[in-house]
Order: structure tokens, then C-alpha cells, then sequence
């Protein structure tokens, strides 16, 4: 039982990260209804920028407290990984928006090629490592010698995690901003026409993406400690796994898928070999998507005619 | 009207035109008398500069560049050229440059690096009658497997990890009587370990496995593995993977709180080990042949060149392309290779490998082969203050 709980902490964990990185894919497809694949490597820049941060507050500036580093360094993530994906929006999607459907579609393959390449270039090819900011925990129970325990960085990532699906899901459904992106998901002419500045709208549905794979990527940096070149296409891959499943263009979907590849990842490993790890997250996406084909908590296409 | 001559540019055209092939005729007969006097001598170099392994890859690509700077003029043989190759660790890769290589006139080829690589490309040299040299793969039976054109100048996994278990389990201050073994399920080297020579060599040892748990080259989370190890309150950790994942499982256990000595495959051996795992991979202990602090003259000069110049420490996987760079050369020289005659070049570095016996290297002594394999003594080490130092 006690194994169970400690697995069940880190599957969770493992889930949160993923399902804010979803975040991002689905809100762009909620919009736009584009992939972004260069997405997983928005996120992996955005890890560099924390960790850049991160190395500039503690050994120039010597900050010491952890928590005003981490709201610092997530400020600075924000900002800068926003800007990239305005810049990619602006320069790489923009001129493709009314071109044939998979136009757009090859240039996010190419930005993430560009984003993986620069990294690998200005960072260098090898893993860059953070030390522990803090290892501080909770025992949660201690029963056969075996603590369950419960760390502070795993905290800190479940409540952000919470927080802003909370705040997204109030932007997206209850302020005019959401109103504008929900419009614009339905018909981009007919909110034109009424009045939206669609290219706003959806350069700020961009800057919102990034602003959350910046977040992920600050908990990745703290959680992990260590962030590589190559390191936005698997988490990349496994939250746009995550998007599909838990419906994609739903917000709360994408968090639930998030956190159920975390999980199905974290107790395979546990109880089964890790050789099958990634077929059985995907299994369980084909099995979903077969019988519910909108996701989990997608809603299904409706073709009016 | 005055008569004004036209301008002739047919006549100045076909002048230049003269001169330009007198100068082309004189510059190729200087450049093939050059040549008659001096037939460069070609290696291929398969290294990986990027992927997985770039931390190898690098490493050994300033060791090649301080090789080159002291060794590269072979004498009456002309110079030595290198044709070097990113393989990005990646087996199809490698294939693809070795095949390149061959068909080239290269008289032999170093590398590739991984035992995956390794594995897929010396039976293509093998067919294609090239000498192949990997300075690093440590998989047991490769290079026998692919006589008699394969060699290797690392040791086998299997000769060092007899010596390293008997260290490791002296070094302890509690008795180790249960292991759990934590493996990389994806890179040749570390999956055949984790799988076969180190239960062998453990079960010698009298060491019972409570469990292998696998993981994969390129993961990020460790937590359910360790969890799981946890669970199961081994007397000690035995990890089988490269020095990246090595580090992060080190770091996990110890998060975990889990305090268990460790001992490591020959994976881990790369200064970036110490760097990525930090206090958690202090006290781990691993068998190799080359360590930077060894106190021998040429070991400590060459270590402290390394150092200044790239502002690292080098590793085992440097300090291998750098000595088998050098027995290349050797038997360029000894056995009179001139890279006139590829064919009959490629024998004679064959033949050169194939009989080494008691040959000196700069950095890792005498080195002879059986069977394709190199043999020498193996050194066992412990993380300590952040570097690797003899295990006392």
C-alpha cells in the first residue's frame, strides 16, 4: 500500500508536467486548429531560459531565498519564452493562416527543428545540469520501515498546476478574451466581422501558450534539475498524447490526459518492465480514441449541412 | 574619317587562356610530384559529435585535434589525414559512414563508439575487408564475433567488473549480501551488463539480485523505478547505464532517501557523471583503465594539457581515441603503409592488430589483443571531493 501511495505521488507528479505542457497544444488547436509541434521545444527553451535564470540569481546575484528565485525566474521564463512564440506566431504561422491546411502544419515542424538546432548550438549539445534547490519534504506515513513521503518541489508543481488550470478555464469561459478565442475557434470571418481583431486574439492565445510551457518548464528545471537540447520532443510528444486523450481544445482535458499518461508511465514502470512503458501509454490513447474519438472530455464535431 | 584599329579581345582571350593552362599543367605536376613523395595516409573517424553521446563525441574530438597537432607527420609516409564522421550515436548512421568510409581510401577505420554501432558496422567492414578499430565499445563478444578485420582497444565489460566487485564489496563498512540492479534497457553495452556479466560476476561474488528494473537511454523520470527499489531495502545499487541516465538515477535514489553505497558500470566513466549527479554520486565506485588524476608523468601531463586547453577534465573515452590513435600510427610506421595500395594496406593494419602484443601506449600502458579484444588491468575508482581517485 505504502509503495502504491509513493508511486501514485510520483505518477501525479510526472502528470502534472505533462498536462501543462497540453495545455498549450490544446489551446492553440482549440483556436486555430493547428498542431504546433514546434511546442515541445517552446517548452525546452523556456527550461534553458529558467535555468539560465536560475544560475544568474543564485551565483551572481546570490539570491538565497528559494522561493523569491523560483517567482523571479518563472517571471523572466514567461517573458521571454512569450516573446519566442509571438515571434514564431508572427513570422512562421501568420503567413501560412489562409494558405492549403498543411502549410502551416510543416513550418511548426521546421520551427521546432530551428529552436531544437539553436539550442544545440548556443547551449551545446550536452545536458545542463541545476543543482537541488530543495530537498526538503512531508512524511506522509510511515508504516513497515517504508515513508511515504511527499517532497516540496512535488507540491509546488501540483498547486501550480491547479492554479492555472483554475485561472485558464475562468480566462477562457468567463472574460471577454475568452469570449474572443472561442469565437474564433467557431468561425475566424464571422468574429472578424463582428468586430474581433483575430490576429490579436490569436497572438495572444500564443503568449498564454508560452507563458504556461514557460511554467512547465521552470518545475521540469527545478523538479529534474538537468534540461537538454533534445529534451522538448519527448515530453513534447507525450503532452500532445496527453491533449488528444483528454480531448483536444479542452482545457481541463488536457491536464486529465496528462495525468493519466503520467500514471499509466509511472505504475508500468513500477509493476511492469520499462520496455513497454511507452506502448502501453499509447495503447491505452488508441483504445480511447477508438471508442470515444472526441477524447475524454472533448466535445464531438458536429458538421451542420 | 581616321581609321581607329578595333579592339582585340580574341587575341588577349586566347593569350590568358594559354597562360592559365601552363600554370594549371606546371601547379598538377608539382602537386602529383608531392604526391609520389609524400601518398598521405587516410583514417576514417566515426565519433559521436551529437545525440546521445556528444559529451563522448567531444571529448574525443579534442583529443583527436591533440593528436593530430603531435603525431600527424608519419615520416616518409607523407601525412597523416583523418576523415572524421558524427554517427549522432545512432546505429543507422553509423552504417551509412562506414559504408561511405569503405568505399574510400581510408586504410582503416576508428570507431564507431557505441556497442549498438559497433555491432552493425563491423560485419559490413568485415565484408568490405577494412580494418575497424572501436576505441570504446565495451560490449563483451563484438569484436571476436567479427574476425578478422574488427578490433577493439577498450576492455570488455567483463574483465573489469570481477576486480571492481571484489573492491566494492571490501570497500563496504555493512556486509552486502542483496542488490538491486538498475539497468538501461536501450543501450547495447548497459542492457547486456545489466542483463548478463554483472549477475554472472555478482552471483560469483555470492550477491543475490532482489530485482532488475530497466529504464530507457533519453528518460527523464526516474521516481518509479527507484520507488521500486526502495521498496525491496537492497544492501547495495548496482546501476548499468551511460553516464547521463547513471547520474539522474543516482540523484533520484538519493531524493529518494535512499543511502545505499553504489557501484557502476563502465558507462559512467566521463567527468560529466560527477557534474550532472553532484554529492549523489559521491562514494560510487567503477572499474576503467584511465583516470585523470592518475600520477603517471605522461597520464598527468597529457590530463593537464587536456584541461587547460578545454577547460574540462578528459575522460576514458578521450584518453582511448588518443592511444589508439597512436597504435594507428604505429603500425602506419612499423609496417611500412604508404596509402599507395589500400588493399594491401588495409592487410598490414589488420595483420598489425591481430598480432599486438605488450604494444605502449602514452596513456594507458601496454596493450595486447587476443581475439580482437584488448587486455590490460583494469583500475578500480570511487567518486571522491567530486572526482574520480583510486579506490583505497
Amino acid at each position: 500500500m505504502e509503495v502504491f501511495l509513493q508511486q501514485l505521488i510520483n505518477g501525479v507528479t510526472l502528470g502534472s508536467i505533462y498536462g501543462l505542457i497540453a495545455i498549450g497544444y490544446t489551446m492553440v488547436f482549440g483556436i486555430i486548429g493547428m498542431v504546433n509541434f514546434a511546442h515541445g521545444d517552446v517548452f525546452m527553451v523556456s527550461a534553458f531560459i529558467a535555468l539560465i535564470a536560475f544560475l544568474i540569481l543564485t551565483a551572481w546575484l546570490s539570491v538565497s531565498s528559494v522561493v523569491v528565485a523560483v517567482f523571479i525566474v518563472l517571471i523572466v521564463a514567461m517573458l521571454f519564452t512569450s516573446i519566442v512564440n509571438w515571434a514564431i506566431e508572427r513570422f512562421a504561422y501568420r503567413p501560412l493562416r489562409g494558405s492549403f491546411r498543411l502549410a502551416p502544419l510543416i513550418s511548426a515542424i521546421g520551427m521546432s527543428i530551428v529552436l531544437s538546432n539553436f539550442v544545440q548550438v548556443a547551449q551545446g549539445p550536452r545536458n545542463k545540469s541545476l543543482p537541488p534547490l530543495t530537498r526538503g519534504e512531508i512524511v506522509l506515513m510511515n508504516s513497515a520501515g517504508y515513508p511515504v513521503t511527499l517532497g516540496y518541489t512535488q507540491i509546488i508543481i501540483w498547486v501550480v498546476t491547479a492554479l492555472l488550470l483554475v485561472a485558464f478555464w475562468y480566462v477562457v469561459s468567463r472574460t471577454s478574451l475568452g469570449r474572443a478565442q472561442r469565437a474564433c475557434e467557431q468561425d475566424q470571418k464571422m468574429a472578424a466581422l463582428l468586430g474581433i481583431d483575430v490576429d490579436r486574439t490569436i497572438a495572444i492565445t500564443f503568449i498564454i501558450g508560452a507563458a504556461l510551457a514557460a511554467v512547465a518548464g521552470t518545475m521540469y528545471v527545478v523538479y529534474y534539475g538537468v534540461i537538454s537540447f533534445a529534451d522538448g520532443f519527448t515530453p513534447g510528444v507525450k503532452a500532445f498524447t496527453a491533449a488528444v486523450l483528454g480531448g483536444i481544445g479542452s482545457l481541463p482535458g488536457a491536464v486529465v490526459g496528462g495525468l493519466l499518461i503520467g500514471l499509466v508511465e509511472t505504475f508500468w514502470s513500477a509493476y511492469f518492465t520499462t520496455d513497454y512503458k511507452d506502448v502501453a501509454a499509447f495503447s491505452i490513447l488508441a483504445i480511447t480514441l477508438i471508442f470515444m474519438p472526441q477524447g475524454l472530455l472533448g466535445r464531438p464535431d458536429v458538421e451542420k449541412v | 574619317m581616321a581609321y581607329v584599329n578595333p579592339p582585340r579581345p580574341r587575341r588577349h582571350a586566347r593569350a590568358a587562356m594559354l597562360t592559365l593552362c601552363a600554370g594549371a599543367c606546371a601547379a598538377a605536376a608539382m602537386i602529383s610530384m608531392t604526391e609520389l613523395a609524400h601518398a598521405d595516409v587516410s583514417l576514417g573517424v566515426l565519433i559521436p559529435s551529437s545525440g546521445k553521446g556528444a559529451a563522448y563525441g567531444i571529448q574525443q574530438q579534442n583529443a583527436i585535434d591533440m593528436f593530430m597537432e603531435k603525431y600527424s607527420d608519419l615520416g616518409a609516409a607523407g601525412k597523416l589525414k583523418l576523415d572524421i564522421y558524427d554517427t549522432r550515436g545512432e546505429n543507422p548512421e553509423a552504417i551509412n559512414l562506414t559504408r561511405k568510409l569503405m568505399g574510400g581510401d581510408v586504410v582503416a577505420i576508428v570507431g564507431p563508439q557505441f556497442s549498438g554501432e559497433a555491432e552493425v558496422s563491423f560485419p559490413l567492414a568485415v565484408r568490405g575487408e577494412v580494418p575497424i578499430v572501436t576505441p570504446m565499445a565495451a560490449k563483451p563478444g563484438i569484436a571476436n564475433a567479427n574476425q578478422p578485420w574488427a578490433f577493439r582497444y577498450a576492455l570488455t565489460s567483463e574483465n573489469v567488473y570481477g576486480p571492481l566487485l571484489d573492491a566494492w564489496v571490501k570497500h563496504q563498512s555493512k556486509p552486502i549480501k542483496t542488490v538491486v540492479v538498475l539497468m538501461d534497457g536501450k543501450d547495447a553495452v548497459s542492457a547486456n551488463d545489466g542483463k548478463n556479466v554483472f549477475p554472472s560476476v555478482l552471483k560469483a561474488h555470492g550477491l543475490q539480485i532482489l530485482d532488475t528494473i530497466t529504464f530507457q537511454t533519453g528518460d527523464i523520470d526516474y521516481s518509479a523505478q527507484v520507488t521500486r527499489a526502495k521498496a525491496l531495502n537492497p544492501d547495495g545499487i548496482v546501476i548499468s547505464a551511460l553516464y547521463n541516465e547513471a547520474a539522474h538515477v543516482a540523484v533520484e535514489l538519493r531524493k529518494q532517501g535512499m543511502t545505499q553505497p553504489i557501484v557502476a558500470g563502465v558507462g559512467i566513466n566521463h567527468p560529466k557523471f560527477i557534474e550532472l549527479g553532484g554529492d549523489a554520486v559521491e562514494g560510487a565506485m567503477a572499474g576503467f583503465d584511465f583516470f585523470v588524476d592518475d600520477p603517471k608523468p605522461a597520464v598527468a601531463s597529457w590530463a593537464a594539457d587536456f584541461e587547460k586547453r578545454f577547460k574540462a577534465q578528459p575522460s576514458n573515452a578521450a584518453a582511448e581515441m588518443y592511444d589508439t590513435l597512436y597504435l594507428m600510427r604505429d603500425c602506419i610506421i612499423s609496417t611500412g603503409i604508404t596509402g599507395k595500395d589500400i588493399a594491401a594496406d588495409r592487410v598490414k593494419m589488420r595483420d598489425c592488430w591481430a598480432n599486438m602484443k605488450n604494444k605502449s601506449a602514452p596513456l594507458m600502458g601496454t596493450t595486447s589483443i587476443e581475439k580482437g579484444d584488448a587486455v590490460r588491468s583494469p583500475v578500480v575508482l570511487e567518486v571522491k571531493g567530486g572526482r574520480f581517485s583510486v579506490a583505497q
